[in-house]
């Protein structure tokens, strides 16, 4: 094709202008308009539609759906409550800090809900400085209640509480687009769905490895640097001094030892160093004796921080903490810069999907998994063959039945019948919606609906023929009396199919957008079309009789 | 070519004894159903359900004893063609949503441990979690109801009295009790392209009352002296030929896609093949002659003022 027909747009103009001078010469002038209109409209649905499918090279214009080419489609669910206990807990900290640096005493402060805190014994000369303090700093989506005795309660607003909600919802699926990017697949769909809106549909065509891409989705990837303060091989002994409960200021994280099975417990400083937010790149490297590493290097306000706290602690264990567990805890021999690793017992691929997800970002909250989906890219190929095979039993058998039937009136239905498959075909393909199996369905449904339309019709045609009519007559008054009949049932038609519409995603939804668009095609192709083509082939001359 | 000539077939003189038939058919349905008979797919009961390809013809009775040991109860059978080598696991089993597809794993590996002279070359799966499946009973019965109530009220609408809507309307809650009979009777699994099938139903069996109501509701204009129910027994005979050119049609049609459809669709084929032949026997027996019931009771009211 030369490059300039391969402008769908230049192309469709040529060949309206080809059809315009047809229909001039050929056409009576009361059918032109029509004529121009239908044909330049199935024109452009039929350079919208080529090719279908992947020819050549060439990416076909209908989208498959999963269950056709075999993919992974799940649906996750953020616990939102997670970033709701991060922000308070981050708060808690920050009335603490706070009293403090004033000099006020208070007992403990602790997070007592997810969206709440409580500050109880407030020493009572300060009951008013902490009650300002609290008030100052938690003025915006808060709310600071007091019921006595130095005893406060911080709460956040609801509208403070949607919004954490909607960011988190909004983070997890840019997070999770940057790693399913990483993974090169090709059309990913991310999207938040549900009622409540913490819902992620993640939609992954032709993936082969499900596993590894589940991995590289749920991976929350906390990744945090703390110092370590003491090891021991319980947890037990770990607090014994401190009367097995953890200091305030302290936590208990356990990781593999050297020998399999046996676990090292770590008492580390909450506070961490270094977050997964502070790096700048991560990638895998290998160690001295050629084992799989994380190399990773900080951004810049981080590596002078890093740098002050590393030069600070020389001689002391430094543990490197990936969601909840110990990886390793190098001792810092000198101060470290910007560029750093992480080692442990990574097997090659591990160490390269472990960068990736540090790359792409650490998730703000963890994920539940509610349904998970993935289908063999064989078994999509059988279903196309069975689809296929049912959908050409079911034109065959109408066709022939027309044409038996109502003769060389048949023709014009089938026309008609083309017509309308080949719009709802460009429809799909223009709105890049994926036709799926229950969306096959959909189309032989259509072609259902569409010869009852031109049934409708036909019999209407007959009935006034019975009747005395002229051919003419009889043909005009089918058309129009049938007009509210089929207003009315492809109206009640398309509203059940928009409920289908809203049933959900995947497969259903293919089959809602197929029956829709093929409802709406369908009134124009057996409908207009066909009025059209009788109109067209009666001519001018008197007619006698009709082949119906 | 014409199958039937000037039919004047007494619907209404009838209809009695089918809508004694009916009410026997949902009953007993109702009985099956709420005695537990009506099975869910995996979408609604949450759980497991791997289809493998096995690279030869695969030992069922192997694979079962494989399973079993790390999924007592699962249900192994045999999926579409033969020759695809293909078997279906389905394990009811919930699966704990920190690990959803743990069942499924733990069946790869036994396979892949106790029966490895056949490995399985392919899988597609569908794990549902348990949140997901009560939801979605709940959404597939409100959204079968809304689509219903919406079709009631724009026919009313459009006729001009609210017996025609709820005529065709009951005609299509009739239609989807019949259906979910039959879909227990013929032991078919709820899945989501079975609700599919209902819906669509719920559209196609008010669309063909529509045609009669619609050819009444045209008589009605010129033939003001006749009785209601002579005139919608006229209606029905009138529309006859179209009723069965049309609704015999779409009934071939979706039976090829029950026959030739493959294991997916075969349930979805088979409610639609019942839902076109209920459809239509509805329309003839149910929605007409519950209008004419209705005006028999108050006449006035349930005749359209005139056609929209």
């Amino acid at each position: 094709m030369p490059p300039a027909l391969q402008n769908p747009i230049t192309l469709w103009l040529l060949l309206s202008a080809a059809l315009a001078g047809l229909v001039y010469a050929f056409m009576r002038a009361e059918l032109r308009t029509r004529a121009m209109l239908f044909g330049s409209i199935l024109i452009a649905c039929g350079i919208a539609t080529w090719p279908p499918y992947d020819r050549n090279g060439v990416p076909g214009k209908i989208h498959l759906g999963l269950d056709l080419r075999g993919g992974i489609h799940l649906v996750l669910q953020v616990v939102v409550e997670d970033a709701l206990n991060a922000t308070v807990n981050d708060a808690v900290a920050t009335a603490r800090d706070q009293a403090t640096r004033k000099g006020i005493q208070i007992g403990p402060a602790q997070r007592v809900s997810p969206t709440s805190f409580t500050v109880e014994g407030t020493e009572p000369a300060r009951v008013k400085d902490m009650r300002e303090l609290l008030r100052d700093f938690f003025r915006g989506g808060w709310e600071v209640r007091e019921s006595g005795e130095g005893r406060f309660t911080v709460e956040m607003s609801d509208l403070y509480q949607r919004q954490l909600k909607d960011q988190t919802v909004q983070e997890v699926i840019r997070t999770i687009e940057r790693r399913v990017n990483a993974l090169g697949v090709a059309e990913p769909l991310i999207a938040a769905q549900g009622s409540r809106g913490d819902q992620i549909l993640v939609q992954l065509p032709g993936v082969a490895d499900a596993d590894q891409a589940k991995r590289m989705i749920k991976t929350t990837a906390q990744l945090s640097l703390k110092l370590v303060e003491t090891t021991a091989a319980t947890r037990e002994t770990l607090l014994a001094g401190t009367g097995g409960r953890e200091p305030e200021n302290m936590e208990v994280v356990s990781g593999p030892g050297d020998t399999p099975g046996e676990p090292v417990y770590y008492l580390l400083r909450r506070e961490a160093l270094i977050t997964g937010r502070d790096l700048k790149n991560a990638r895998v490297g290998v160690d001295e004796n050629n084992r799989p590493q994380i190399n990773f290097s900080l951004n810049a306000t981080a590596a002078d921080k890093f740098s002050r706290e590393t030069g600070r602690n020389i001689n002391r264990q430094l543990a490197i903490v990936l969601d909840g567990t110990v990886y390793s805890a190098p001792v810092i021999q000198s101060k470290l810069g910007a560029d750093n690793r992480i080692t442990g017992r990574f097997t090659t691929q591990e160490a390269d999907e472990l960068s990736k997800i540090l790359k792409a970002g650490a998730l703000p909250a963890s994920l539940r998994y509610l349904q998970e989906l993935t289908v063999g890219a064989s078994l999509g190929r059988d279903s196309i063959r069975d689809g296929v095979r049912a959908s050409l039993a079911a034109m065959a058998f109408i066709t022939i039945f027309m044409l038996f039937y109502y003769r060389l009136s048949g023709v014009n239905a089938i026309i008609a019948l083309a017509a309308n498959l080949l719009i709802v075909l460009a429809i799909l393909a223009h709105l890049e919606a994926n036709l799926t199996l229950p969306g096959i369905a959909g189309m032989i449904l259509t072609v259902g609906v569409g010869v009852d339309t031109n049934v409708l019709v036909f019999e209407r045609i007959r009935e006034e023929l019975r009747n005395g009519k002229t051919v003419r007559a009889a043909i005009q008054n089918g058309f129009d009396r049938v007009w509210i009949t089929i207003l009315d049932t492809h109206a009640t038609a398309l509203i059940a199919a928009a409920f289908l519409y809203n049933f959900g995603t995947g497969p259903i939804r293919g089959f809602a957008v197929t029956l829709f668009w093929g409802l709406a095609a369908n009134v124009i192709a057996s409908y207009f079309v066909s009025q059209f083509l009788f109109e067209w082939v009666l001519g001018k001359r008197h007619v006698e009789s009709l082949s119906i | 070519m014409e199958i039937i000539k000037n039919p004047h077939i007494d619907f209404l003189g009838k209809a009695k004894y089918f809508v004694a038939l009916s009410v026997l058919l949902i009953a007993a349905g109702v009985f099956w159903i709420v005695s537990g008979h009506l099975l869910y797919g995996v979408e609604f009961s949450g759980g497991t359900q791997l289809v493998l390809q096995f690279q030869a013809a695969p030992d069922v009775d192997r694979i079962r004893d494989a399973v079993a040991k790390v999924s007592p109860g699962a249900v192994i059978q045999s999926y579409g063609d033969p020759r695809t080598n293909k078997v279906l696991v389905r394990i009811s089993q919930e699966a704990p949503e920190t690990d959803l597809d743990a069942p499924a794993r733990a069946v790869r590996q036994a396979l892949a441990d106790s029966y490895s002279q056949n490995p399985v070359t392919e899988s597609s799966s569908e794990i549902v979690g348990p949140l997901v499946g009560a939801e979605l009973r709940q959404k597939a019965v409100l959204l079968t109801g809304l689509g219903l109530l919406f079709q009631l009220v724009y026919i009313a609408w459009r006729f001009k009295g609210g017996v025609w809507g709820a005529g065709a309307a009951i005609a299509a809650f009739h239609d989807v009790l019949v259906c979910l009979a039959f879909l227990a009777f013929f032991r078919f699994e709820i899945t989501l392209n079975v609700i599919a099938a209902l819906l669509t139903l719920v559209g196609y069996s008010v669309n063909d009352t529509i045609v009669i109501f619609d050819r009444a509701r045209e008589n009605l204009l010129h033939r003001r002296k006749d009785s209601m129910a002579k005139l919608l027994n006229d209606s029905l005979n009138q529309t006859l030929t179209r009723t069965i050119i049309s609704n015999g049609t779409t009934f071939l049609a979706v039976l090829g896609l029950f026959l030739f459809g493959g294991e997916v669709l075969r349930g979805f084929g088979f409610t639609m093949v019942v839902g076109i032949v209920v459809g239509t026997y509805s329309t003839l027996f149910i929605a007409v002659p519950l209008v004419n019931w209705w005006s028999l009771r108050q006449a006035p009211s349930a005749k359209p003022a005139r056609a929209a």
